[in-house]
């Protein structure tokens, strides 16, 4: 983020201004000026002698970013608070006596400011030899080096010689390293202490686990007792470091950023839809990192969706496989698999079923359902279940975050029922802490007690608090009532239960109430990346419809939930499964189609919101798999009902004829129909029984879907991390 | 020597003691007139006078050319010989000669390379692939080290790129092979060549400290 | 006039012949290395390589080595080992009998020839597991 304009800096183009910067700066310093209720005056002053206009209490370096001018910097960060106490960002204030640190000092009016000054230059080579001077010279080992903020500085505003003289090394400062855990590797005698990363862990992932002791050479980052740093969201220390000392311990030493290959993709381990960057060589995902999105997951990413990649490398699909009369599956080639399948659909005469699973896009749910449907099959259903009695998935607004994610920021009452947004959905947690930080925010959670990272009231676990609460009978019906910015989030999974019809009616008239002019209030947090896309191209939740059905052939689309067993299926029922990944789905499948997984196809993901996004092909898939859309297309010519579309912009036609919001990219459909739910509904009635979650304590969020199961780094951090939960739960013993 | 070296010194200056007149034979007339300092590279239009004619005819007829030829190589069968007989003696090299490839060794044996892959960024032609990974240590080690000899210039960038002298251009330069894939070279095959040459690339190293 | 007559290196011959140990030797000699040299043994390598100097020849001819005698034919000039290599070559006119700084550590390996076209010649093979690991049906159960 700081590389891209610093490269400006070193070519000497000072003064262009670039509209993101200029954004960035005006949005922060709202922030940071809370937004007084009269618009204040902007105040000018000079940066290079050039002119800007600034609110006050803009700070120096940030009415240098609305000039367009960079100024080098370790320890200030747009998106958390100010520390000041790297001194990288020293400029020259005219008439002040010593240069001013820019990422601190508010600006006063008439300030001339010198960016290029001999004071300015003098002085960040000074701050650079100190920090030089305590840092290894260890870039050939180190992962950061090509990507250093350190390195890009100490050659843009170093020195050109050095006086460090001391070739023996025995006043070197070094440190011991620490164990952050199975996805964090520090080195720790890199650090610059800038303590982003302290800020981060306190500020944004709401855990005080990191913090400093000791002061000047002493001072060292750290969790002061041996202890793992236990957030869903460590990774991103990684991304914030500005040298190498918090490195990933996944991806270390695997490759340097000059030979990688990037690719904007979408992540689909969560229903958030985050934007990342594939970074790929010779055909191979070697990791994921976060890309910006305002409008979903900031620059921020989610552990599992970073470090699960190496999951697509394991328990992979890579040629088709029949199952033989001996009962084992077996590799064939694509066209004899092909024929079997299309034999066994065609001897089903129509008793054909599917069920599309958690990580399945847009396109081979179409291609899917065009083919059963020319071959007699309507029975089409998703993995996981939803309501589907009143108005169920029918009207889209039931089924998708309707206050956005980007918007639940600025809610000041949330009620939280049978969710667990921590887990299931990291970056939206991310958004309620911070709303609840800035805004204090009023939120409450019905269902088990857990940690959110922030202090929320827990009304209890029992399904009739909801009754209650949307009745008003409940003190937090006041608070939601009273709120400019109420918001509701059903969880998936509550919507799964037996009730499922009278909670989701019962909560969406309940939010009819209390939705305003352009606030929507209702919320549903799915957990599955396809989830949404499926109930869009008009699948019907939940598994019962196919089991029913009594189903000849029954086709898996990458539905590995363990939901579909061969003791729920007629005796002579002919499974076919397609995906990536060898899971639940395909060792119960008599026919086995090798699929591409996300990071390998041009696909499209709908997020939780109703956001439709399309992943890139980073590297191409394994072995003999091949997008599921194009498996089903071949299928289809065998079959002799041809499907009508060859490529994928055709497929998209096709698509954008179904419902046209899936192909308008990045864009969000508000949903309407909203308000004929309560006219809809046929129950109202909850079941007195207990709210649950699935994911409550940390070692429940790393292995939620075939990618993640079949990861190695997934599956050490389950270790580790129920060792120290365990540890933790029984200091906790000790000491009550 | 000394009969030999007559032998020569008459074949160089045969034209004296073959009465034929080179030098007229071989002088012509200018068509143009070439200024001072120049060269006129154009054939020579032969003189037409009738004594130059009887001279160049007799030349032909009675095979001076040939028997000068002959002359000149009868000289060298006694004069020693200004090649080498190269398998059994070798040419100067230079320490900074550029060879086969090899990777080097830590006098306790580990291997020098950490995989910072500056070789591999700076190959002009691509020849070197490298992947690493986390030994079982936790030091940083190369699990791929390939280098493509069909590809490589030979140019010594990489170990001028090595921050730890681990990648060499050895000395050997007696590696051709028979078909193209014994050059595609991996790490074993580089380590291995350390350990046979290292040696000679100490020396090497050694004699050249002073400038690097 | 012996001299002008080139009658020296007739007695030249003669000392060649005595040196490879009679007209026979001489003539295998001859069949062997295509030439016939006289010069100092400087020393024996531990393949049997044996290495000659004399300085009467000019510069690139003044050091040679008469492969071991075992190889007979099937010399190559990539028997020549890497200790003895820089003197070969006019690197160093220290032969490694004579120069204590070459290092002697015991990982270093013996010499080998060029093995091109023979059973033991290089192969490259990959020395990074497969990068994608296939599912299993029968490891799952």
């Amino acid at each position: 983020m700081f590389r891209a304009p610093l490269t400006k800096v070193i070519q000497g183009r000072f003064g262009s201004p670039t509209h993101g910067i200029t954004s960035k700066a005006i949005r922060s310093s709202a922030a940071l000026s809370q937004t007084p209720a009269k618009a204040p005056e902007k105040i000018e002053v000079f940066v290079d002698d050039v002119s800007v206009k600034v609110l006050p209490g803009t700070t120096v370096l940030q009415a240098c970013a609305v000039a367009g001018v960079e100024i080098p910097r370790f320890c200030y960060h747009e998106r958390l608070s100010v520390a000041g106490n790297c001194r990288m960002c020293l400029v020259e204030v005219e008439k002040s006596p010593k240069p001013v640190a820019a990422c601190a000092m508010p600006v006063m009016k008439g300030w001339r400011i010198k960016t290029n000054s001999e004071m300015t230059r003098k002085a960040r080579e000074g701050v650079m030899e100190f920090l030089l001077m305590n840092h290894p010279l260890d870039c050939p080992i180190c992962d950061q080096g090509g990507e250093c903020d350190l390195q890009d500085q100490a050659m843009a505003f170093g020195s050109d010689r050095s006086r460090f003289t001391d070739i023996n090394h025995t006043g070197k400062r070094a440190v011991e390293d620490k164990n952050f855990g199975p996805l964090v590797k520090g080195i720790m005698t890199r650090c610059i202490h800038c303590t982003r990363c302290v800020r981060f862990a306190c500020e944004v992932a709401g855990v005080e686990d990191l913090g400093t002791t000791g002061r000047g050479n002493d001072m060292q980052i750290g969790t002061y007792v041996e202890k793992l740093f236990l957030s869903e969201l460590s990774g991103n220390v990684i991304d914030l470091c500005p040298v190498g000392a918090l490195t990933s311990k996944p991806y270390s030493f695997v490759a340097r950023p000059w030979e990688i290959r990037k690719v904007s993709s979408i992540d689909v381990l969560d229903a958030v839809g985050s934007n990342i960057v594939v970074s790929t060589r010779t055909n191979e995902v070697l990791r994921i990192v976060p890309r910006e999105n305002e409008d979903i997951n900031e620059e921020w990413l989610a552990d599992k969706s970073r470090f699960a990649c190496d999951g697509l490398k394991r328990q992979r699909l890579v040629a088709p496989m029949v199952r033989m009369p001996n009962g084992e599956l077996q590799a064939v080639e694509w066209e004899g698999a092909l024929i079997s399948v299309a034999k066994a659909i065609k001897d089903a005469k129509g008793a054909v079923a599917a069920i599309a699973g958690q990580l399945v896009d847009v396109e081979s749910l179409v291609a899917l359902k065009d083919l059963l449907n020319r071959n007699g099959g309507e029975t089409l259903c998703t993995e996981q279940n939803f309501n589907v009695k009143g108005s169920g998935s029918d009207l889209r607004s039931n089924y998708v975050c309707n206050t956005t994610i980007a918007d639940l920021e600025q809610a000041d009452a949330v009620l939280l029922i049978g969710t667990n947004p921590r887990y299931e959905a990291p970056l939206i947690n991310t958004r309620l802490r911070k709303s609840y930080i800035n805004n204090e925010m009023d939120i409450a959670s019905i269902g088990p007690k857990i940690d959110l990272s922030y202090n929320h009231q827990n009304l209890g676990e029992d399904a009739g608090l909801i009754s209650q609460v949307c009745n008003g009978g409940h003190p937090f019906s006041k608070v939601l009532e009273n709120a400019k910015k109420p918001a509701i989030v059903l969880g998936a999974n509550v919507l799964e239960r037996p009730d499922a019809a009278g909670i989701h009616t019962t909560v969406a008239s309940y939010c009819k109430k209390l939705n305003k002019q352009g606030w929507n209030a209702f919320n549903v947090l799915q957990n599955n990346a396809g989830q949404t896309g499926a109930l869009d191209v008009g699948y019907q939740p939940g598994t019962q419809a196919a089991l029913k059905a009594q189903p000849k052939v029954l086709i898996l689309l990458g539905a590995d939930g363990g939901k579909v067993d061969r003791e729920k299926l007629p005796k002579d029922c002919y499974v076919i499964y397609i995906g990536h990944h060898g899971d639940n789905g395909a060792s119960i499948a008599d026919a086995v189609l090798p699929g591409a997984a996300y990071t390998e196809k041009q696909a499209i993901y709908v997020n939780t919101e109703g956001r439709a996004q399309q992943t890139l092909a980073a590297v191409s898939p394994p072995g003999m798999a091949r997008e599921d859309w194009k498996i089903l297309r071949a299928l289809s010519e065998i079959l002799g009902t041809p499907l009508p579309y060859d490529n994928l912009d055709d497929l998209r036609n096709r698509i954008e004829d179904i419902a046209p919001h899936l192909v308008r990219f990045g864009k969000l459909e508000s949903s309407t129909f909203g308000n004929l739910t309560e006219q809809l509904a046929t129950s109202k009635s909850i079941e007195n029984t207990k709210i649950d979650v699935k994911q409550k304590k940390l070692r429940e969020y790393f292995m939620t879907d075939p990618i993640s199961r079949a990861s190695p780094t997934m599956a050490r951090c389950v270790r580790e991390v129920s060792g120290e939960e365990a540890k933790e739960e029984s200091q906790r013993q000790a000491a009550c | 020597m000394a009969l030999p070296a007559k032998v020569f010194t008459l074949s160089r200056n045969g034209h004296r003691m073959f009465g034929t007149s080179l030098r007229l034979c071989a002088a012509g007339k200018d068509i143009v007139t070439v200024p001072k300092g120049y060269v006129y590279v154009n054939n020579k239009e032969l003189s037409m006078e009738i004594n130059e004619i009887t001279d160049r005819a007799a030349t032909t007829m009675f095979l001076g050319e040939l028997f000068r030829g002959f002359a000149v190589t009868l000289a060298h069968i006694f004069k020693e010989p200004a090649t080498i007989n190269y398998p059994f003696e070798k040419g100067p090299l230079s320490p900074r000669f550029r060879g086969e490839h090899a990777l080097r060794r830590y006098p306790s044996g580990e291997e020098r390379c950490i995989a910072c892959k500056l070789c591999e960024a700076i190959c002009p032609a691509q020849a070197i692939t490298i992947e690493a990974t986390t030994r079982s240590d936790g030091s940083r080690r190369t699990t791929r080290y390939d280098i493509d000899m069909t590809k490589c210039i030979y140019c010594g960038f990489c170990q001028e790129a090595c921050p730890v002298d681990a990648i060499v251009e050895g000395p050997n330069f007696e590696f051709s092979t028979e078909t193209h894939e014994e050059l595609l070279y991996n790490k074993e095959k580089l380590l291995c060549n350390g350990d046979k040459w290292e040696s000679e690339i100490a020396s090497n190293l050694q004699a050249d400290h002073l400038y690097r | 006039m012996a001299k002008y007559l080139g009658l020296d290196r007739l007695g030249k011959i003669f000392q060649i012949i005595r040196q490879s140990g009679g007209i026979k030797n001489a003539y295998m000699k001859l069949y062997r290395f295509d030439d016939l040299k006289v010069g100092t043994l400087v020393g024996t390598d531990k393949y049997g390589n044996r290495y000659y100097e004399n300085p009467y020849y000019f510069y690139g001819r003044n050091r040679w080595v008469e492969y071991a005698d075992h190889l007979n034919l099937e010399y190559d000039g990539s028997q020549i080992p890497a200790d003895w290599y820089g003197w070969m070559h006019y690197k160093t006119d220290l032969p490694p009998i004579r120069d204590g700084s070459r290092p002697k550590y015991k990982w270093m390996a013996d010499h080998s020839e060029n093995l091109s076209g023979t059973k033991e010649q290089y192969m490259p093979y990959s020395t990074t597991p497969p990068k994608v690991q296939a599912w299993d049906p029968k490891k799952s159960k």
